[in-house]
């Protein structure tokens, strides 16, 4: 340390010192008549300016200089390598910045790290008791909750629709400490008419007027106050990108809260969880519900890698984004490839130089890193252009609306971990483009006689290397293509294509009576039967891929009293549901208006599968319910429907009767099955919704365009692998031409003399393509033949029935990388046959 | 070329010589090549081409510190002064010499 700042400091003055002080001595010396004999003046001063100096760096930063004027002699050296490592890096770089966003952001609070999410009795959400509940009993420093997916309606004095929204408690912004634009939070003391907006929402109904603070907005029928905006790059708490448009206090009795506390200092998550089990234990004690509080006690953080570790469903978003940086990461492995081709093209070119060098007496050590410094110097100016080209990437990205029925806004800023990623993807690349030519040429300058042809081998080696990692890319890309495409073709176990979908908010004033609910549901269903071309209407609380609500309960079976744990989608439906959504009934009856009296439910096969046994399903009867003594009767067996994403087996699924419920929900599906094209009547389904009431939301599709959401991660990972992979292909493209073009060019005169001796262009033509074939084929089946191995793991992101190793898929990939071989030799074969044998003659 | 008498130095001798030397009071590097000489009887020469690498090395290492002064001719020179971690230094190295010159004797006595 001392030393470097020495260095740093006094190395200015220090030639000029060293030579005084030597010249001192000789005058000295002189004057006692050359006591001391003299040595080689300049060694020593060499060696003083040594220890003076950071040789390394300085080196370093010449050999830079040295290889930038290389460089520049060689401009298309430059384009075509800058184009390679920019679109390798680039595309690195994006994918990382995308997983870091969608794995690892932290929500915009105080703190995260001390945050957690807690949930009760397996139930995702919880009353707003629960919460004060647990408030009091001291165990966390405080608690809050937020119920993250609801809808409002939001009236902007012409039209109603729903937004989407967050109900808080009341201390949510004050607990969390989320940063404001304007404004301020909700503070616990405010009445339950006020919102906080999104900053999106903001500047589409306000254009970012600031003064939209203390306005007003009629949201669910109810007049709020905007207090706060909250800024451009705000993150939830769910993460993923997901961006509601307004805050509001939750201010409804039955809206049910996902809860969020924050531990006290020291407080280790084991030791939450043991406190709050002992905390829900008293709480079934003291305030019992239809479930236990104590059976399923969760406490897992909500930021970071620790939330990795502990929710399963983001593992598999964490494989696949290791699965896409590991592709990414071979594309960028291709691009090195082609740089390395270049160089190592360049390198006989500076045979002469390198040997000079040699003999002078220059290091290996030192000339190796002379020849890196080149590929050091193309790496980051790649390195630059490729994180400019992901960040002009993730912009766009961001400005384009992203066509989804849910509000995603991805806040992808460069920060440190990408400027890692990007230095250790520089270091990588300057070495994979640099260390093999270097070697080479070293290795060439003392063994002249190997030179080209060993040369060219090693260039052909390594471009069938690229086609074979650009094969596993492809296939890759090809399979998640293939995914998508087959994921659409799979039936979700319901009609998608000629039915009607209609997502109707109640407005709750006027209609938190669940009487007053039914009433109205009753009302939309007859009406919208009545339309004409619409064979059939039902309504639901949910659809499938919108969504489901999931039980985890105990249930028992009247025959023999035997018990079990059931874990099922549950759903109220109306009596048509079934018909109109074209979801067969296997055995017994659908619901009927006639259904009085005892409790009646019809299960998918799936669940009689998993929980009856060997009964007969249709009259089993189990006791279930608030109190856990209630009969239900199985009246029917219909077949299962897909309920969360496309590729997953029907899971077990219950319905009631929604008339046998009590509808505590302002939001409700209807569904129309339609003889004629299902877009023609959207229009007549939003008119006839507004007549029945104008101040209800409603969202009216097509089936099939609203059951978008469960083909996403086909869609998405399609569109990352299948672009990857396609990047990959063009640049081995660049490649395989790059060494053709070469081989060609270098053989010019041996072509000439063939053609004067009288071969035929097309001999000439076989000839050329034979060459580039014989590298591609061998290439080919190399990469073939890994990517049925490596391929294996990427089954769990496939559809069922799509395998890996699917015959037609690497066929697919074979010819696809045949074709681009060819199209790759084309030009070279076009310049082989014009060679003009004169003009060659001629040269020699 | 005749036989040489002259005794060459050890390694890792010359840089406790010169911290010896310059225990002495600051000096310019002639006069530590001459105060090495004259205390060795005349024996030891240190040559320009070890000595002043060395003095540039121990100055690195924080042994020694330097300054412009005056010589006794009127002449700016640079001045050597040891420093305390240069003392420590000669302290060990002295021991280390003498077990081993003392060790060496036994040897060649014995």
């Amino acid at each position: 340390m001392r030393r470097f700042f020495l260095k740093l400091f006094r190395r200015s003055a220090m030639q000029q010192q060293i030579e005084a002080e030597l010249a001192f001595h000789r005058d000295m010396a002189a004057r006692h008549d050359n006591a001391i004999p003299l040595g080689n003046t300049a060694v020593i001063g060499e060696y003083g300016y040594d220890l003076w100096r950071f040789t390394f760096l300085e080196n370093l930063w010449r050999d830079l200089v040295y290889g930038a004027r290389g460089l520049r002699r060689s401009p298309v050296l430059v384009l075509t390598a800058l184009l390679s490592l920019g679109l390798g890096i680039g595309v690195n770089a994006a994918m990382f910045s995308l997983g870091v966003e969608f794995l690892f952001s932290e929500p915009s609070v105080r703190d995260a790290g001390s945050l957690v999410s807690v949930q009760l009795g397996g139930n995702s959400n919880s009353p707003a008791q629960v919460a004060d509940f647990l408030r009091s009993s001291g165990l966390f420093a405080d608690v809050t909750g937020e119920d993250e997916e609801a809808v409002t309606n939001f009236n902007d004095g012409d039209v109603t629709r729903p937004v989407f929204s967050v109900y808080t408690a009341k201390n949510y912004f004050t607990m969390l400490g989320v940063p404001m634009l304007h404004g301020r939070g909700i503070l616990i003391d405010d009445p339950n008419e006020v919102a906080v907006l999104s900053y999106a929402f903001w500047q589409k109904q306000f254009g970012s007027d600031p003064a939209a603070v203390g306005r007003t907005l009629n949201l669910n029928g109810r007049m709020c106050t905007v207090v706060g905006i909250l800024p451009e790059h705000h993150r939830t708490l769910i993460g993923f990108g997901y961006s509601p448009d307004v805050f509001l206090p939750q201010y409804l009795e039955t809206t049910t809260l996902a809860l969020y506390a924050r531990l006290k200092p020291g407080m280790s998550i084991p030791a939450a969880r043991v406190g709050l089990a002992a905390v829900a234990r008293r709480m079934d004690a003291e305030m019992p519900a239809h479930y236990k509080y104590a059976d399923a006690v969760r406490v897992s953080p909500i930021a970071g890698f620790a939330r990795l570790q502990s929710e399963s469903e983001m593992l598999a978003v964490g494989v696949f984004f290791a699965l896409l940086l590991a592709v990414t990461g071979l594309v960028l492995l291709i691009a090195c490839v082609n740089v390395a081709s270049l160089l190592l093209a360049r390198a006989s070119s500076r045979r002469r130089e390198i040997a000079t060098r040699l003999a002078l007496g220059a290091s290996r050590g030192r000339l190796l890193q002379q020849l890196l410094a080149e590929s050091l110097l193309l790496s980051l100016l790649g390195a630059a252009m490729g994180v400019a080209l992901a960040e002009a990437t993730a912009v766009l990205l961001a400005r384009v609306h992203l066509p989804m029925p849910i509000p995603i806004r991805l806040q992808i800023e460069p920060d440190w971990r990408l400027a890692i990623y990007a230095a250790v993807l520089t270091t990588f690349a300057a070495l994979a483009c640099g260390l093999l030519p270097a070697w080479q040429s070293m290795k060439q300058s003392l063994i002249q006689d190997l030179r080209r042809e060993s040369r060219m081998r090693l260039r052909r080696t390594l471009v069938a290397a690229q086609i074979a990692v650009s094969v596993i890319v492809l296939t890759t890309g090809f399979l998640f293509l293939r995914n998508l495409l087959d994921s659409t073709a799979i039936s979700p176990g319901f009609d998608v294509l000629h039915t009607v979908r209609a997502n109707v908010n109640m407005p709750p004033v006027g209609y938190a009576d669940p009487a007053k609910k039914d009433e109205y549901i009753h009302r939309v269903v007859d009406s919208l039967a009545a339309l004409p071309g619409v064979e059939s209407a039902a309504a639901a609380r949910v659809v499938p891929f919108n969504g489901g609500e999931r039980f985890m309960v105990g249930i028992v079976f009247a025959d023999n009293r035997e018990q079990r744990h059931a874990f099922f989608f549950w759903n109220g439906v109306t009596p048509g549901y079934f018909h109109t959504m074209g979801i067969p009934l296997l055995q017994g009856r659908t619901f009927s208006a006639a259904d009085h009296g005892e409790k009646v439910v019809i299960v998918n096969r799936a669940f009689v599968a998993h929980y009856l046994g060997n009964r007969r399903p249709v009259g089993t009867v189990f006791l279930w319910g608030a109190d856990g003594k209630t009969p239900y009767r199985i009246i029917g067996v219909a077949e299962g429907t897909k309920t969360l994403t496309i590729g997953e087996e029907p899971q077990p699924q219950l319905y009631e009767p929604l008339a046998q419920i009590v509808n505590d929900r302002q939001g409700i599906e209807f569904v129309m099955r339609s003889a004629i094209p299902p877009a023609l009547q959207l229009e007549t389904v939003r008119r006839t919704l507004h007549k029945i009431e104008p101040m209800a939301g409603a969202q009216v599709n097509t089936m099939y365009s609203s059951i978008g959401l469960a083909f996403l991660p086909s869609q998405v990972g399609a569109l990352l692998m299948g672009s990857t992979g396609l990047l990959g292909l063009l640049l081995a493209t660049i490649g395989l031409y790059g060494v053709m073009a070469y081989s060609v060019a270098r053989r010019t005169r041996e072509i000439g003399v063939r053609i004067a001796i009288g071969a035929s262009r097309a001999a000439i033509a076989r000839m050329v393509l034979r060459d580039s074939a014989l590298v591609t084929i061998a290439g080919t089946a190399i990469g073939l033949a890994v990517a049925l191995f490596v391929t294996k793991p990427l089954a769990m992101f496939l559809v069922p029935g799509l395998k890996p190793a699917d015959p037609l898929n690497f066929a697919a990939v074979a010819l696809a990388m045949l074709l681009t071989g060819l199209a790759a030799t084309l030009g070279p074969v076009r310049r082989a046959v014009n060679i003009d044998p004169n003009a060659t003659l001629r040269d020699e | 070329m005749g036989k040489s008498t002259q005794p060459t130095l050890l390694q890792g001798t010359l840089d406790l010589l010169i911290l010896h030397a310059l225990q002495r009071g600051a000096m310019h590097g002639y006069a530590v090549a001459q105060t090495i000489h004259l205390l060795s009887d005349e024996v030891l020469k240190v040559e320009e081409g070890s000595l002043y690498p060395a003095l540039w090395r121990l100055e690195l290492d924080g042994a020694i510190t330097s300054k412009s002064g005056l010589s006794e001719n009127n002449r700016k020179a640079k001045f050597y002064q040891i420093t305390r971690h240069g003392r420590k230094l000669v302290a060990e190295q002295e021991a280390t010499w003498s077990r081993l010159s003392a060790a060496v004797g036994r040897v060649l006595g014995g």
